[in-house]
C-alpha cells in the first residue's frame, strides 16, 4: 500500500473534480463535489482494494486523504 | 458454528400488501433540484415507495394481506395452528401486536402466536424459527408474517432515510408436508457493537421518552430527527452490509455444499442496489437470477424478500418445477441470517393495495 496509489483511487471516486485536484493533503470533505454518496463510495472503494471496512466515524474524523490513508494502514 | 437444518416443512403460499399512496424520490421536497434526486435515484436503484396514511398501522396492511393469503389457499382462519408476527413497528408498547391480530383475524384462542421484533434480517429468522416449530410435526398450517411501516418510525425530514424506505405487509403460509418438502438451511450472525448503526435512542426503558426527545432537532444541514426516530447511520451500515451478507452466503453455501451453478434464485433483503450488486458479484449468481423490487418498494426492512418473490418472482413459484433458492437477510441489530430453500406450486396472490 502506497500513498500514491490511494489518492488516485480515491479520486476515481470522483466524477466532476479533476483528478489534479488530489493530493495526500486534500482536505476532501470540503470539495464541493463531496456528498454522502462519494462517502458511501469511498468505503466500497478502500473494500475493493484494501480488504478493509472503514467505520463512518474513520470518514468523519479524517480530513485529509493522508488522515484516512493512515487509518486504513492501521487496519493491515 | 450456529447452523439449522429443518425437514419437513414447506412454503404453501405468500400475499403482500402495500399503502396505495406512493411517494416519488424524483419530486420529493428534500432534494436541490431533479439532478440531485436523480443522483440519489441512480445510486441506490430506489425510484419511489408506498407509503401509510396517518392512522394506518403495519397490522392493518397485515390484516389485508393475511385475509387474502387464507381466500386464496381456501384455508380458515380456524385451520391456523400458529401465527408469528415480525414487525418492529408495533401497534402499542404492550401487548404484542399478534394477540391483537389473532382476534382481528379470528385465529383460534390456542392458536400459537408471538411477535418477532427483527428487523431486515426477519423474514428469514421466522422462517426459520415458525418452520423448526412445525418441525415436530403437530403444527400443520402456519402463517409467518412480514410487516413493517418505515415512514412511521423515521423522521419525513431526515434526508438521510425518507427517499430509502417503505411501508409493507407480508404474509407467507407454512405447510407440514413430509412428502413434499426439501431439507430448508439456514446460518445465522449477529454483531452486537454495531447497536447505533440502525437504532431508535428513545422510547425504550434505557431512555424513557422525555419532552426533550420528542422535539425535532436539525442534526446534520437540512436532516432533522426526534429522539424517537428511527436513526440509519449510512457510513456504518454500508460498510457492515457490503462485508457480512456476502460472508454469510458463502458459509452457507460452503455448509451445505450448495452448487452455486444451481441456484435459481438469489433473494436479497432490498437494502439498496448498490449494496445489493456488490453481494450478489461476490458469490458470483447472475443477474437475471436476482431479482429486485426496491425500485417500486423502496426498503421495507423484514418484508424486502417476501415482497420480491410475490412481485417479481410470481410465475417461478407458482409453476410446478421447483426453483432453488438462496435468502439472506440484514441489518438492524445489526443481525444476519441466510437460507437454502426449495419453492414451488405455491399459491401466490396478487400484491393488495390498501
Amino acid at each position: 500500500m502506497n500513498i500514491q496509489d490511494f489518492v488516485e483511487n480515491f479520486s476515481a471516486q470522483f466524477d466532476d473534480t479533476d483528478a489534479s485536484v488530489f493530493t495526500a493533503d486534500t482536505r476532501f470533505k470540503e470539495l464541493d463535489e463531496w456528498s454522502s454518496l462519494t462517502a458511501l463510495s469511498i468505503i466500497a472503494m478502500i473494500d475493493d482494494e484494501y480488504d478493509v471496512i472503514i467505520k463512518g466515524n474513520d470518514i468523519l474524523n479524517s480530513d485529509t486523504i493522508q488522515d484516512l490513508y493512515n487509518i486504513v494502514e492501521k487496519h493491515l | 458454528m450456529s447452523q439449522l437444518t429443518i425437514n419437513n416443512v414447506r412454503i404453501a403460499g405468500m400475499s403482500a400488501c402495500v399503502p396505495a399512496t406512493v411517494e416519488d424520490n424524483l419530486t420529493l421536497p428534500i432534494y436541490k433540484d431533479e439532478a440531485d434526486a436523480l443522483k440519489v435515484i441512480a445510486s441506490t436503484g430506489i425510484e419511489r415507495h408506498h407509503k401509510v396514511e396517518p392512522g394506518t398501522t403495519a397490522s392493518d396492511l397485515t390484516v389485508k394481506a393475511v385475509e387474502r393469503l387464507l381466500q386464496d389457499m381456501g384455508w380458515e382462519a380456524q385451520d391456523v395452528d400458529c401465527f408469528a408476527y415480525v414487525c418492529t413497528s408495533r401497534d402499542f408498547i404492550a401487548p404484542q401486536t399478534a394477540c391483537i391480530l389473532q382476534d382481528r383475524l379470528k385465529l383460534r384462542s390456542d392458536c400459537c402466536v408471538f411477535d418477532l421484533p427483527f428487523g431486515c434480517s426477519g423474514w428469514v429468522y421466522g422462517m426459520s424459527i415458525v418452520a423448526s416449530l412445525m418441525s415436530h410435526g403437530t403444527f400443520k398450517r402456519s402463517i409467518l408474517v412480514a410487516a413493517e411501516t418505515n415512514t412511521l418510525n423515521r423522521n419525513p425530514r431526515d434526508t438521510a432515510v425518507r427517499p430509502l424506505f417503505g411501508d409493507a405487509a407480508t404474509a407467507t403460509a407454512l405447510e407440514f408436508d413430509p412428502e413434499r418438502s426439501r431439507p430448508m438451511n439456514f446460518v445465522y450472525g449477529v454483531d452486537g457493537s454495531g447497536y447505533d448503526a440502525v437504532w431508535a435512542p428513545y422510547g425504550g426503558m434505557r431512555n424513557p421518552v422525555t419532552p426533550e426527545a420528542i422535539e425535532e432537532k436539525e442534526v446534520a444541514p437540512g436532516v432533522y430527527r426526534r429522539g424517537i426516530d428511527m436513526i440509519v447511520n449510512g457510513m456504518d451500515v454500508f460498510g457492515f452490509a457490503i462485508k457480512q451478507p456476502p460472508r454469510s452466503l458463502k458459509e452457507l453455501i460452503e455448509k451445505f455444499s450448495i452448487d452455486v451453478e444451481s441456484v435459481d434464485l438469489l433473494l436479497l433483503h432490498q437494502a439498496n442496489k448498490f449494496i445489493d450488486e456488490k453481494i450478489r458479484k461476490a458469490v458470483k449468481i447472475a443477474p437475471e437470477k436476482t431479482p429486485y423490487c426496491l425500485e417500486e418498494y423502496g426498503n421495507v426492512t423484514s418484508a424486502s424478500i417476501p415482497l420480491t418473490m410475490v412481485t417479481r418472482c410470481r410465475e417461478k413459484l407458482t409453476g410446478s418445477g421447483e426453483q432453488h433458492c438462496l435468502a439472506c437477510g440484514f441489518g438492524v441489530g445489526l443481525a444476519w441470517a441466510s437460507m437454502e430453500f426449495y419453492a414451488g406450486d405455491i399459491k401466490c396472490s396478487d400484491v393488495i393495495t390498501y
